[in-house]
């Protein structure tokens, strides 16, 4: 190898390759005179296409860092790029879609208008829109509820609308913060699924936070593991499991298992130190 | 809750208009005999009686004339008794809804706007907030004698007055409405690219309705007061104007058709409003596949 070919820069490839990017992100929160320090110096990359989960006990500063990531919240350090372009708070960077813990569908749309309400916003026509509305519908196993308002749907249901509202206009990040949080354990493998077949298809670079360790095995490439307050990011694991996976029997294999132990035993440790903190 | 079979409840309330108007029509003739038992209050001079009053309603419409023969419709008499007196119960009716209608509208236009941007704004809220305080501590009918003074004895101090009552019902529920959004609405549409005005436009009024529509009700009840005081400080014509009139005659059966006509125009209106809620709201209505 030439020496010119070792001390050359990152190659353009590689930074390519880098969707989202975290550089040394702090947040620190003012409440009642005390300064809460809730994110405590993160950096960390997401390659595209890559899916990756944000595990940690609550209060473990995730949900902070994935809403700097998506202009939510205004970071008090570090930087954050995506395609290479800075992250400005308060403005929604085009191709990023989120999606919450709790369902925001619009309770005055019917679930076919929140679904068509990001088409709505660019000016997609209505025929246009009916039809785009029609697959996501299909997709999302809500045929007949179209004209239904979200109060009359199921959590799982509702959640289902929700993640189609974000997906209809086709982002390429997605960003989750604990989606399947409110719903029961199967309503939960029920959506794994989903998404995973969404996932597969579109491959769309995921950021997902969660606290339940299960949920990060079964859908990610990679866990971020954070530690309880301050935010910091205690380690990193390769989650290879084959895919396309399936999300009730990729948790029956042994490899499964031993994974799970051996990061069940860092997490635990960090929930013992949230309860005390 | 337990549910009544509908039978009942329309018997109850059947049974209980019953015994107020017998009450009423029949009570005081029970003083001679039990004198104890019937307050003065009973006295027809006072409060007339159900009789009295359909009768005094027949004439004051012109259906009867005042000996009580009916005023026939073709051969014009009751066109000559409406001619006669140009506020008629007709007339009078027709005035007051005009202006209460246009202070009600003009109240409730102004004063969701102010409570949409003062809503939105916390600049704006915090400058503007003592005045709404001090303004808002006047009782608004105490400026009733103002405002006919400085607009006359016309239809537009009655259409201020009335105003003057429901803005500002109208705008702390749109003001409190606007403050309450859920951020995770206003987030989600963000994060899907919705600019400033679309956000407005597509969460904001929406979420808000439900404040607004609240205040509504009691909203059309005091443009009602707001005209009828208008109308007894200084009118010529309108209902309000009809009461003080009946009252300087010592008349209770013509004060009595007035207000039995105010309350049937009070429930129609709560009765329009209420359709319009159930209908621009009925996604509140859905409840549980769960």
């Amino acid at each position: 190898m030439s020496t010119l070919e070792t001390s050359a820069p990152v190659s353009p490839r590689a930074s390519a390759d880098r969707r989202v990017e975290v550089k040394g992100l702090s947040k620190s929160f003012q409440l009642a005179r005390t300064t809460i320090e809730a994110v405590r110096d993160v950096s960390f990359d997401v390659r595209r296409g890559e899916f990756v989960a944000l595990l940690g006990p609550s209060g473990s500063g995730k949900s902070t860092v994935l809403n700097m990531i998506a202009s939510l919240i205004r970071p008090t350090g570090g930087e954050i790029l995506i395609d290479g372009k800075r992250v400005v708070p308060g403005k929604a960077t085009p191709n990023v879609g989120y999606v919450f813990q709790r369902d925001t569908l619009f309770p005055w749309r019917t679930v076919g208008d929140n679904i068509g309400y990001g088409l709505e916003l660019s000016g997609v026509p209505a025929h246009e829109r009916r039809e785009r509305i029609a697959e996501c519908v299909a997709q999302a196993g809500l045929r007949g509820f179209e004209n239904a308002y979200p109060s009359a749907l199921s959590g799982g249901m509702r959640q289902r609308a929700a993640l189609m509202r974000t997906l209809i206009v086709e982002p390429q990040i997605l960003l989750m913060d604990e989606p399947f949080g409110a719903l029961d354990t199967h309503t939960k493998i029920d959506m794994h699924e989903v998404l995973l077949r969404i996932w597969e298809r579109e491959q769309q670079t995921v950021l997902f936070v969660t606290h339940d360790l299960g949920e990060a095995l079964t859908l990610a490439d990679r866990i971020i593991l954070f530690s309880a307050r301050p935010g910091r990011i205690k380690d990193m694991f390769e989650v290879d499991f084959v895919r396309p996976r399936d999300a009730v029997k990729v948790r029956e294999t042994e490899h499964y298992a031993e994974l799970f132990q051996h990061i069940w035993h860092s997490l635990g440790e960090e929930f013992v130190k949230g309860r005390s903190a | 809750m337990k549910r009544y079979s509908a039978l009942g409840t329309v018997g109850w309330q059947v049974l209980i208009c019953a015994i107020v108007l017998s009450v009423w029509q029949w009570g005081y003739d029970l003083r001679t005999r039990l004198p104890w038992l019937v307050p003065d209050l009973l006295d027809p001079y006072f409060i007339s009686k159900p009789s009295m009053i359909f009768d005094n309603f027949l004439i004051q419409s012109c259906l009867t004339s005042k000996l009580g023969a009916f005023n026939g419709w073709f051969n014009g008499d009751f066109g000559k008794c409406l001619a006669r007196n140009e506020n008629n119960l007709w007339a009078a009716t027709a005035i007051t809804l005009k202006n209460t209608f246009f202070g009600f509208v003009t109240g409730v236009v102004s004063g969701f706007v102010a409570g949409l941007i003062l809503g939105r704004s916390d600049r704006l809220s915090a400058i503007f907030q003592p005045f709404i305080t001090a303004v808002n501590s006047i009782p608004r009918i105490a400026l009733a004698p103002i405002i006919v003074l400085a607009f006359g004895i016309g239809d537009m101090s009655k259409i201020v007055t009335s105003w003057i009552v429901v803005v500002f019902l109208v705008f702390f529920n749109t003001f409190e409405g606007a403050r309450s959004i859920d951020e995770g609405f206003t987030n989600a549409a963000r994060l899907l690219g919705a600019s400033e005005w679309q956000i407005t436009r597509t969460v904001v009024i929406p979420s808000t309705m439900a404040w607004v529509f609240a205040s509504l009700t009691p909203a059309i009840s005091f443009a009602l007061i707001g005209v009828i005081v208008g109308e007894f400080i200084g009118a010529e014509r309108g209902i309000g104007r009809l009461i003080i009139e009946s009252e300087a005659r010592g008349e209770a059966s013509g004060m009595m058709v007035a207000v039995v006509v105010l309350m049937l125009v009070g429930v129609v209106l709560s009765a329009i409003i209420w359709r319009l809620q159930a209908y621009l709201l009925r996604w509140q209505r859905q409840r549980g596949a769960e």
